[in-house]
């Protein structure tokens, strides 16, 4: 990533630096959360999105048993079943789609049964939505912005991202305070209508047997 | 040599800047115990982060223990514990860096849901830089800029969360209310209908003459 040729070969980096450039010329994959997949059975992670967002994910697989890496398929689908990603038996990969629909997208991950060893696989899971995702790199090489500039314009980026997640979260608690109110005008309704019902069914009874008796002749 | 070295550092610390973005925000399902790991790359950085039980059916029993969570430091040591919540917000400054483990643990056996984030929030001081280096001013109050607007962020996706959870609830009442009120009405039809039955049925000549 960084390339001098001036540096004569004598000096050498010290080991914290060779660590440290081996983690970011990895790029986001050090910034990720890990998982356990068990040796049996899947091990899923979903996330609800909405419709219209980048959804960005690498994966690796990070545990090393008897001196190779244990390897993992992973599937990822969309909410309406349809199949984003499906890979079998691979230690790394990267998918990246745009959500069609607004839903649950859920990506699974299970050990294939080729792996020896009774241990468990540590899988690096890199998962990005939204302006997360979004590659400034791009998008400075096309406006030829740098540094500060550059910063300032993923601060902007963020805020709109707050700005339109806020305007979401305002529109979903209009959604359930219509439902709420529905729902307590139908419990009044209800149970009047289930007063009423009582009633109505008692009396029906009543006038039934009052007829019965009197055409058995007993009142 | 003096300048080049310092370049590069330089610019190391610049790509240290750009990688203090970190989002994970997902669904996990847990059927005992399920842990997620976090790599903290430096002491000192923040780690805030919240999670939220999904899946809470208080169906038939309302004393649902509610799901175990705790965090380990790289070393051992057990940063935070909390037991039976359905869901809650935490921020610790770590006091070294390696590999955290935030484990979840679901007492009963049913499969819980939980909605999880965690970030880690770095603003570049002194000490990460070598002596030759100085700290351009503006690149840290650009970081802690940064470190708001994700504190912002965390919380939203906090509520996001819980408003998943409410609409649920909402959502179930709804049905509920009509599902019951429907059924209370038929069988209180049935009920009095049966009712009619049997007392017919008592004063039939064909049961019994004048059994009463």
């Amino acid at each position: 990533m960084i390339k001098d040729s001036n540096v004569p070969m004598a000096m050498t980096f010290p080991p914290f630096l060779v660590v440290l450039l081996l983690a970011l010329s990895t790029g986001p994959l050090c910034d990720a959360i890990w998982l356990n997949i068990p040796k049996t059975g899947t091990k899923c992670v979903s996330e609800e999105i909405h419709s219209n967002v980048v959804v960005l994910s690498d994966y690796v697989v990070v545990s090393v048993e008897d001196g190779q890496t244990a390897t993992i398929a992973v599937k990822v689908t969309s909410p309406y079943g349809n199949n984003l990603h499906h890979r079998e038996n691979v230690t790394y990969g990267r998918f990246a789609f745009t959500t069609e629909e607004a839903g649950n997208y859920l990506a699974c991950f299970w050990s294939d049964n080729r792996t020896r060893g009774s241990g468990e696989v540590v899988v690096n899971i890199d998962w990005k939505t939204g302006i997360a995702a979004k590659d400034w790199e791009s998008v400075a090489r096309k406006e030829k912005l740098q540094g500060v500039e550059l910063e300032l314009r993923k601060l902007e980026g963020a805020v709109e991202a707050i700005h339109e997640n806020l305007l979401y979260l305002k529109s979903r608690e209009a959604e359930r305070r219509s439902t709420s109110e529905t729902t307590n005008a139908r419990v009044a309704w209800f149970s009047i209508m289930s007063l009423g019902i009582c009633i109505v069914v008692s009396g029906l009874q009543v006038w039934y047997l009052k007829r019965f008796f009197q055409k058995k002749k007993l009142i | 040599m003096e300048s080049k070295w310092r370049k590069i550092w330089g610019l190391i610390g610049l790509l240290l800047l750009n990688f203090v973005n970190n989002v994970s925000s997902l669904s996990l399902t847990i059927t005992k115990v399920d842990c997620v790991y976090e790599i903290v790359r430096s002491e000192g950085d923040i780690v805030s982060g919240n999670f939220v039980v999904v899946d809470h059916h208080i169906f038939w029993s309302s004393d649902h223990p509610g799901i175990d969570f705790s965090i380990t430091s790289p070393g051992g040591g057990i940063l935070h514990n909390l037991k039976g919540t359905s869901g809650d917000k935490f921020s610790f400054k770590a006091p070294r860096s390696g590999l955290y483990q935030f484990c979840f643990h679901n007492p009963l056996s049913t499969p819980e849901t939980i909605a999880f984030y965690i970030h880690i929030g770095h603003i570049p001081n002194e000490h990460n830089l070598a002596k030759n280096e100085h700290l351009d001013p503006i690149n840290v109050k650009i970081a802690e800029l940064r470190e708001a607007l994700e504190a912002v962020t965390t919380e939203q996706k906090y509520l996001k969360a819980r408003d998943a959870v409410h609409r649920r609830t909402n959502e179930s009442t709804k049905t509920r209310v009509i599902g019951y009120t429907v059924g209370e009405y038929i069988l209180l039809t049935i009920a009095s209908v049966l009712q009619v039955v049997y007392i017919r049925r008592l004063f039939s000549k064909s049961v019994g003459y004048n059994r009463i």
